[in-house]
């Protein structure tokens, strides 16, 4: 037994219970609805608990010298790392640069980065106004491929692949009521794949015109 | 024995006991990790305001109960190191157990967490504020995995009586990991 294993007495419980009414108290603090207290109760009961539990549990209060310089020369390194790199990252121009694509995601806002997947892509058009080719890239082409050549990344595994609109072949068999009847009410009600889903309760009967146009326009010239 | 060979683990030259040095070593690079990730974090989440939109949809009450399990599993990780210390391998062993325990408990509500986020659509590419998000959850959900999987070994032994200084090894890495999760829990998410 080191004499480190034999000098302290903390009890445990007691640390244990402290930490537990911070926590409370941390939880407790957005209720208020006050932001400066959240960022306090936060960050600071985060800070107080950190080191309750470093100093007790992790016994760093007993712990030499040496190895206390040596976690504070990895947090000291952390931090410069942290300092050095900030001007650039919190701040989206300077006297010689501007930071266009930080300013453009600010500007767009969560939604505009692509959040929530298909449901919020479908919101995010709705909100905009309708724009066929904007949908199309939006909602089709995860299977049909931004160009319509049935690339999409999402189509790769389907089993038919999705139908490519660049192919000769496939406006053979087609002409614009179809396109319309398919986008609305799916492929398989005209037969086709079950994969290609229902759209008419996303879209209006002149967006899926618009959309059945934008279509039309990946055709080849004959 | 003959002669008396030098064994690196009672060796030291700083009288910290070498395992003990090792452990606060990892650490030591662990707080570099972790810190240049969530600095990072910090950084743009200061410099983006339209962020606040994305993190106001983590589920608060699920983060929160995740803290209180992984708060209660450093507890009983330092009775187990204060057992061990009066040479009780078994009541160690059996609080490292528990601790075991806490940590199934908070993956099994992370996962639950998860499955949900990402059925709404919230994934990791979804945007900059979601990577982040899985990034340094998953990373330290990997830690809690690690040190769990080596706990049961530590277990194992103290349960025999032999290398109980260990049960006091691992319960420092621990408390490391339930430190990260105590940034974590304001970063992702109170602070919306």
């Amino acid at each position: 037994m080191s004499e480190h294993q034999d000098g302290h007495h903390v009890n445990y419980r007691n640390v244990y219970l402290i930490l537990v009414v911070l926590f409370l108290v941390s939880v407790a603090g957005p209720e208020l609805g006050i932001r400066w207290l959240t960022l306090v109760t936060a960050f600071g009961i985060a800070i107080v608990k950190a080191n309750l539990v470093i100093q007790n549990f992790m016994h760093l209060k007993w712990e030499k010298r040496l190895m206390k310089w040596m976690l504070t020369t990895s947090l000291i390194l952390m931090f410069l790392m942290v300092a050095g790199v900030s001007p650039d990252v919190l701040n989206h121009e300077g006297r010689n640069w501007e930071n266009l694509a930080a300013q453009a995601a600010v500007e767009r806002g969560v939604e505009g980065e692509g959040e929530g997947g298909e449901v919020a892509a479908e919101e995010v058009v709705a909100e905009a106004g309708f724009n066929a080719a904007q949908t199309f890239n939006l909602v089709c082409a995860t299977c049909h491929g931004t160009s319509g050549a049935g690339d999409g990344p999402a189509g790769v595994l389907l089993d038919p692949r999705p139908a490519s609109f660049t192919d000769p072949a496939f406006w053979e068999t087609r002409d614009m009521d179809r396109i319309r009847a398919v986008i609305r009410d799916g492929a398989a009600s005209v037969g086709g794949s079950s994969l290609m889903v229902a759209w008419g309760a996303s879209f209006s009967e002149e967006e899926i015109g618009a959309l059945a146009d934008h279509v039309a326009s990946f055709r080849p010239p004959e | 024995m003959a002669h008396a060979r030098p064994i690196a683990t009672t060796r030291s030259a700083t009288g910290i006991p070498t395992g003990r040095l090792a452990v606060w070593w990892v650490l030591a690079s662990e707080v570099v990790i972790f810190g240049g990730l969530l600095g990072s974090y910090l950084m743009h989440r200061l410099g983006h305001p339209e962020w606040a939109d994305a993190a106001a949809h983590t589920q608060t009450w699920i983060g929160a109960v995740n803290t209180f399990v992984l708060l209660t599993s450093s507890f009983t990780a330092v009775l187990g190191h204060q057992a061990a210390e009066k040479g009780d391998g078994k009541t160690a062993a059996k609080y490292l157990v528990l601790t075991m325990g806490g940590a199934a408990t908070f993956l099994i509500i992370k996962s639950y967490e998860w499955t949900n986020e990402i059925l709404h659509g919230y994934t990791i590419t979804a945007n900059t504020f979601w990577s982040f998000y899985y990034t340094a959850a998953g990373l330290h959900a990997l830690h809690v995995i690690a040190g769990a999987i080596i706990m049961g070994f530590v277990a194992f032994d103290a349960y025999r009586g032999r290398e109980l200084h260990r049960v006091e090894l691992i319960g420092i890495y621990w408390h490391f990991v339930d430190v990260v999760w105590i940034f974590l829990f304001p970063l992702l998410y109170i602070a919306k």
